[in-house]
């Protein structure tokens, strides 16, 4: 039960080669592991999207994915854009349109956004408004949300130079 | 002179926050921390006989164990802010509520700490616990005169006897917690007798204060870092039972300490707010002038505390009535001690009174809003004091306009879409205007660029940037060029973030330091000869756009203004003491009491900003479904600092509203007095797709009487209006009044 494995993690184009508990999660093995404190925990229940991140490209709950489970390509927020260069169309987004308040559920917001987009689920604000609904925003920033999505959304298809 | 107050600014930390750069509490790095979970009881009331550990130790990983067998005496209870003695928690055996803390299982990972957790067998002695009002147990006491107040006006009595049109009727609302997305979270981490915490809070001095006092050590020794909060809206205001014990934790391992308490335990470890019942009764001419205006409430609290919100002493401020009478009872019962909650006089207390004015609107057969025009206060109505500004009016008529209530059909169940019933309702909103003591560091350098210090706290409303703009404009330079610390009591003293008081607190001592910096440069350009302001009026020169500039436009660049005085930096610290605050508040608030000057309290004016509250429901003819298809907020909340987060609070406030009135309510297991829903997949807050059109208006408000920068603030005032504005929409669309909150389906069918 207790015995240590070895799960190899491919995380924002790295690697990370890690001796851990098989009970770990990959939200516990990103904060309290890797360093990756953007991702966070607000329920470890699978209720509340604060934990989202991407396995090649589709939008998972980390607080619900065990670490030796995981296959695939992982990015978390800290993968969208470096230190101080330009940053990925909805992250400018969600800062233009103030789609925050406390910041505490807004990278779970960004990655489950650019699914949101990357799905085909961006089409109208009541389809954002529908395929956003499984990440809780407490200070309410929910029009916001809705309107960074309708303005990263064409950056992202490419359709705005 | 053009000012940066005012202007849209985007917040300075938007991209550390939308990177994840941003570092919460519990995201600080700490060496090889061991980790904590909490045992929480499984009674309500009683007493713990003893424990069974043999399990939980053989758990591999697992450090120790700490119960009040082994660390009571190392840590005394918090002291509250409000309502007097709480809870214990590890202090004895005693049980006082479900989900207490009773023990810490420490383990080298989480993973190990939860397992054992799980695995620790307590035994009690139980008693039968009172859950809330009405269970046998539960003891009512009056809640007597001090922090709150009841108001006795006139003949109340007499004036409902002989009132042509009365109104009497009693309304009530739920248990609710703030559940903020970030857990409550604490790290502590100990070196050479110091001790170092990491916790989200709306206090750090607070903070400070209160677990040097539990620990029996100076303030001194005791540093509180909390950069960034995840949500707040009162739970992390005060000291909880926690932070001493992960304290205790960390002393006894010789190493750091990292508690990340679950989402279940958050409804139990901190406040939430109360229930509450209201008894209303109006006397009124048959022209609608009030006469008479009782509001009694009763709330609900722990068995040890007085803890009490008192909203009716606004809804007493309101309107103008010769003859008020207020009361407020308190009910114990075996339970959390509840606290803060955003607007926490108000969003009970506004229910009930809203609600009665929209029924005797009704009755009169007036519109609800010409109601409140004529019984718009001109002074308050307890004080007879001026208002620092009323704009009541001036919100419900922009407001109405821009919403189209003159569309509305009065009566009630007329108007009609397709399947659905329309209703449209409108609220008062009112909040005081407070302001607390707040010391601030100011340093300017020679190359434009400045730096803010002070131990203020960004809980989500943007204060970061409200004092980068407030520098920036008093220095003359960009907000960008402006850095600012804050969220550390190695910082300049800042008060408690809360009662919408944190922006004016913070922006009038930074705009104080700010001046001094200004004063020593204008003295040394004046007077040491060489340069261009040489022989000027000190008093007369300006920081502009990088210079200091005389009112004839002759001008010194701020390099050489900077260079005379010093090489390095000017730097100045200042202490804000508001006009009418205690002398002694700079005091206080080292000493962990938040020393807030309240709107209400105030012996020149009665300061309070307003607003008016229009809501439109579509409540579906069969299913009865409850939809808010438009919300608006007309608000007259002083000046505003920066109106991009201004109106992210604005309607945030206002879809805390639409949850508190239609989805949130923390259901009791009245048997065990236990927290049934305490998820959040069954505690309901809205979603994405739960929220449509929400407008809010700003309407100019500039009263310097309300403090020397006119700010009124503006973090609660939002929900205010909102639960008796959703449910007199309710009204309308239906012809059901719904007096107990929160709405729901079935109380429509």
């Amino acid at each position: 039960m207790h015995t240590t494995m070895q799960t190899i993690l491919r995380i924002n184009g790295r690697e990370a080669r890690l001796d851990h508990d098989p009970r770990i999660t990959l939200l516990d093995a990103l904060r309290e592991r890797l360093g990756l404190t953007g991702t966070k925990k607000g329920c470890d229940q699978g209720q509340c999207g604060a934990c989202t991140v991407l396995i090649d490209g589709r939008r998972v709950l980390s607080c619900f994915s065990l670490v030796a489970a995981v296959e695939g390509e992982v990015t978390t927020i800290e993968g969208l854009s470096g230190e101080d260069g330009p940053l990925h169309p909805m992250q400018q987004a969600f800062l233009d349109r103030d789609a925050y308040q406390c910041g505490y559920c807004t990278p779970g917001q960004i990655m489950s956004a650019i699914a949101c987009v990357t799905e085909g689920h961006a089409g109208s604000p009541d389809e954002i408004r529908e395929y956003m609904s499984g990440n809780l925003c407490r200070c309410a920033a929910y029009p916001k949300i809705v309107e960074a999505v309708q303005q990263a959304a064409p950056h992202m298809r490419g359709e705005t130079a | 002179m053009p000012t940066l107050i005012g202007q849209p600014t985007p917040r300075i930390d938007g991209r550390a926050k939308v990177t994840g750069r941003a570092s919460y509490a519990s995201d600080e790095p700490v060496a090889n921390p061991a980790h904590a979970f909490l045992l929480t009881s499984f009674i309500a009331r009683g007493r713990i006989t003893g424990f069974d550990f043999a399990e939980a130790k053989a758990v591999p990983g697992v450090l120790d164990i700490l119960t009040h067998e082994s660390v009571g005496s190392e840590a005394k209870p918090p002291k509250q802010a409000s309502g007097g003695p709480t809870t214990t928690t590890m202090e004895d055996d005693q049980v006082w509520h479900d989900g207490q803390i009773i023990g810490i299982v420490l383990a080298d990972t989480y993973e190990a700490a939860r397992e054992a957790g799980f695995r620790v067998r307590v035994h009690y002695a139980a008693e039968t616990p009172a859950a809330s009002f009405d269970a046998a147990g539960a003891e009512r006491e009056r809640r007597d005169d001090g922090e709150h107040q009841d108001y006795a006006i006139g003949d109340a009595e007499g004036a409902l006897g002989a009132a042509e049109v009365t109104l009497q009727a009693a309304y009530a609302t739920p248990t609710q917690h703030h559940n903020p997305i970030e857990l409550f979270t604490t790290t502590c981490a100990w070196e050479n007798g110091n001790l170092t915490i990491w916790e989200p809070s709306q206090f750090v001095y607070g903070l400070r204060a209160n677990v040097a006092g539990q620990l029996g050590i100076p303030p001194e020794r005791v540093r509180v870092i909390s950069k960034f909060v995840g949500g707040a809206f009162g739970s992390k205001g005060g000291a909880t039972a926690r932070t001493a014990w992960i304290a205790v934790a960390a002393r006894r391992l010789g190493r750091p300490v990292k508690l990340v308490a679950t989402r279940d335990q958050g409804f139990t470890i901190a406040t939430y707010r109360a229930e509450t019942r209201h008894r209303i009764r109006l006397g009124a001419t048959r022209d609608g002038r009030l006469t008479a205006l009782v509001h009694e409430g009763t709330e609900v609290t722990s068995r040890p505390s007085r803890y009490n919100v008192s909203g009716n002493e606004t809804t007493a401020r309101l309107y103008a009535c010769p003859n008020i009478l207020t009361r407020v009872d308190i009910v114990h019962a075996d339970r959390n001690t509840p606290g803060f909650m955003r607007a926490p006089p108000e969003t009970p207390y506004m229910f009930a009174l809203e609600s009665a004015v929209d029924e005797l609107a009704e009755k009169l057969r007036l519109d609800p809003i010409e109601l409140r025009r004529r019984n718009d206060a001109k002074t308050d109505p307890v004080s007879g004091l001026p208002f620092a500004g009323r704009r009541l009016m001036a919100c419900f008529d922009e407001g109405a306009a821009r919403f189209g209530w003159a569309d509305r059909n009065p009566r009630a169940g007329s108007m009609r879409d397709g399947e659905w019933l329309v209703g449209l309702g409108c609220a008062s909103a009112v909040y005081e205007t407070n302001i607390a003591a707040c010391a601030a560091r100011v340093s300017l350098r020679p190359n434009g660029t400045a730096r803010v210090e002070v131990a203020g706290h960004d809980i989500g409303t943007g204060a970061y940037t409200v004092v980068a703009i407030t520098a920036a404009d008093r220095l003359g330079l960009d907000a960008s060029v402006i850095d600012v610390a804050m969220g550390d009591t190695t910082l300049p003293a800042a008060p408690l973030a809360a009662g919408s008081s944190h922006t004016a607190s913070l922006a009038n001592a930074v705009a104080a330091a700010c001046e001094m910096v200004r004063d020593r440069l204008a003295r040394a350009a004046t007077t040491r000869n060489a340069g261009p302001l040489a022989g000027r009026d000190p008093g007369t020169l300006r920081l502009v756009d990088s210079c200091l500039t005389a009112p004839d436009g002759v001008a010194e660049p701020l390099s050489d203004a900077v260079s005379r005085l010093s090489p390095g930096v000017v730097e100045a610290f200042a202490e804000n003491i508001p006009d009418g605050a205690p002398p002694d508040a700079m005091g206080k608030l080292h000493a962990g009491t938040n020393p807030i000057l309240r709107g209400y309290k105030r012996s020149d004016v009665a300061a309070y900003a307003f607003g008016a509250q229009f809501v439109e429901v579509r409540v579906h003819a069969r299913t009865r479904e409850i939809r808010v298809s438009r919300m608006l907020g007309a608000f007259a909340a002083g000046n505003i600092v920066n109106p991009i987060a201004a109106h992210s609070q604005y309607m945030g406030g206002m879809i805390w509203g639409l949850s508190a009135a239609l989805l949130e309510k923390t259901e009791l297991d009245d048997s065990a007095a236990r927290y049934v829903n305490d998820n959040l997949s069954e505690y309901h807050i809205p979603v994405c797709a739960d929220v449509r059109d929400v407008e809010v208006m700003m309407l100019p408000d500039d009263d310097d009487r309300a403090n020397p920068l006119g700010i009124k603030g503006l973090g609660e005032i939002g929900i205010v209006g909102m639960n008796a504005a959703i449910a007199n929409a309710v009204h309308h669309a239906t012809g059901r009044r719904i007096r107990e909150l929160p709405i729901r389906i079935e109380d429509l069918l």
